[in-house]
């Protein structure tokens, strides 16, 4: 799991390893750190981490130990990982199937965003679209593809997958 | 070892001149020689228990003479006359029914001879009943040359790897195809342009339905299902679509987001399937030209990519002389150090 933070710091040195220190002991990876020396705010100076923690009673213990260590918390909020997973669709695809589809797939369950990108036929009755989808958990493309995978079947499309995530 | 060569075009041609050219380092390491006693193509025959020259037999079909004389009742009907250790079966590949190879195959276990085959149909359709009837008569039948060309798939999965549980399998197994999208993709050519471009550079059949609808690739990956993932499935069973679709806009699209468009063979545990996918750059499978690749994910080991050369004269040669020398080898050890 993975969190973003914006602490705020004393403007003395020594603060920033105090902040991260927490972190590495409760076996969390930095995955990276951004330093405001511009945004001081009553004295204090303020830095935004993001960093994947183990479980929930390692991110309690990486909490308090910066309320000892007198951190401040402002913000945290827990980052998604997303899945990319996308899909080239040849075939006679007019406006109104293009729009269902689109429908459909944003109206799946845990579908971030969707971006499709087509060429505009050139001579030929096949178009070719590709569609890339982002989701939440894995287990989703599932859905996606076995949709995909129906439509194509119904209306003779070819489908190409990506390889999977 | 004495070898019955059924079928002598491109395939078998290349085996004797490679049994001419390995002859030395086959003594040196066994102690005992690889001896041609028949050989076979669709009319002729001929024979020899002394052995016969396999650069002869070679030269004899080519000059369009056949192999000596007519051959008077089926194969199958002279192979159970005849004596000798190994069938090596190299007639044409058929999908409808796997005749002539199968009911050779068959005969040969049946008598308790060992096989080698380059021939995907039988492999590919009856896979279980001739694997059991080996196992069952005590004799082997090795088919590295059926997948793959001259990549070690097969050997190195069931023997190299026999402690290893395969989890995937993904793969490019088919050069033509692969020739041409690889064509379609680096020079922005049509899907018909570069068909007719592999027909004359020799990589393609006149008619390409074989390699460009997904049979020949899915005969394969069918094979290795079965002889590595230890499944029981058939060309039937296998998901296919083929190339043919594929245009121009497809591959230009997918290049925007740096991907390249395969035809991929897939075993998982979902099921087994022929398809074009979008393989982005980097990847192993990402491969140009008419090369095969196999990547597969094993318990122990973790991925493994092998790539190599998926067809021609010589590279198929190299993989049935892989399974000779798996007989020659199990002989040693069967016979305590003397050989056949
Ligand atoms: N070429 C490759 O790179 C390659 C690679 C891997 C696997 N393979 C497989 O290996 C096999 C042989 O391929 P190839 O390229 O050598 O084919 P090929 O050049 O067409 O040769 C086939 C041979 O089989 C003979 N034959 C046909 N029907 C027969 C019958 N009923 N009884 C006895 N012999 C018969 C032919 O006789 P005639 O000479 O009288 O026509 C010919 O000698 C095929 O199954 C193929 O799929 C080929």
């Amino acid at each position: 799991m993975r969190v973003n933070v914006d602490l705020r710091l004393k403007d003395v040195p020594g603060q920033l390893i105090k902040a991260l220190e927490p972190i590495s002991l409760n076996e969390g990876n930095i995955v990276g750190v951004v330093h405001n020396h511009d945004l001081v705010t009553g004295g204090r100076i303020s830095v935004n981490v993001t960093f994947e923690y183990k479980d929930q009673r390692a991110l309690d213990a990486i909490s308090s130990a910066w309320k000892e260590r007198g951190v401040e918390v402002v913000k945290m909020g827990e980052i998604f990982r997303t899945y990319a997973a996308e899909y080239l669709l040849v075939g006679d695809l007019t406006h109104a199937i293009l729009r269902t589809i689109t429908e459909s797939i944003e109206g799946m369950e845990g579908v971030e965003t969707m971006d499709l990108q087509y060429s505009l036929a050139t001579g030929t009755a096949d178009r070719s679209v590709l569609l890339v989808v982002s989701v939440r958990e894995r287990e989703r493309v599932r859905d996606i593809d076995s949709y995909l995978g129906a439509m194509s079947e119904r209306h003779d499309f070819l489908l190409i997958r990506g390889m999977g995530v | 070892m004495r070898l019955a060569l059924v079928g002598f075009g491109t395939v078998g041609q290349g085996l004797a001149e490679a049994v001419a050219m390995k002859k030395d380092l086959i003594y040196d390491r066994f102690g005992t020689e690889l001896r041609i006693v028949a050989a076979f193509d669709s009319r002729t025959y001929a024979m020899d228990p002394r052995g016969l020259k396999p650069l002869e037999l070679v030269a004899r079909k080519q000059a369009g003479k056949g192999l000596g004389r007519t051959r008077p009742k089926s194969v199958a009907e002279m192979l159970r006359e005849l004596d000798y250790d190994v069938l090596v079966e190299m007639t044409p590949t058929n999908i409808e029914d796997a005749e002539p190879g199968y009911t050779n195959i068959r005969t040969a276990l049946e008598c308790c001879r060992d096989v080698v085959t380059s021939n995907k149909g039988p492999l590919a359709l009856r896979f279980r009943t001739l694997d059991e009837l080996a196992r069952k008569n005590g004799v082997e039948l090795r088919f590295e040359a059926t997948v793959g060309g001259a990549t070690p798939i097969i050997n190195l999965s069931r023997e190299l790897l026999m402690a290893e549980k395969v989890e995937s399998m993904k793969g490019i197994l088919n050069g033509t195809c692969n020739f041409i999208l690889s064509r379609m993709g680096e020079e922005g050519l049509p899907f018909e342009y570069v068909l007719k471009e592999a027909q004359e550079m020799g990589y393609a059949e006149a008619d390409p339905s074989y390699d460009i609808d997904g049979i020949d690739s899915a005969s394969k990956l069918a094979i290795l299902a079965n002889a590595i993932m230890g499944m029981d499935v058939t060309y039937h069973d296998v998901r296919r679509t083929g190339i043919r679709r594929i245009t121009q806009e497809a591959v230009e699209l997918a290049a925007k987001e740096r991907k390249v468009i395969r035809l991929i063979g897939e075993v998982n545990g979902e099921g087994v399937e022929v398809a074009p996918r979008m393989v982005p750059l980097g990847h192993p499978l990402a491969i140009s030209g008419t090369l095969n690749v196999l990547h597969m994910h094993t318990d122990l080991a973790g991925a493994i990519t092998v790539v190599g050369r998926g067809a021609g004269r010589k590279e198929t040669a190299s993989a049935i002389m892989s399974d000779l020398v798996g007989l020659l080898k199990r002989n040693a050890c069967l016979l305590n150090g003397r050989v056949k």
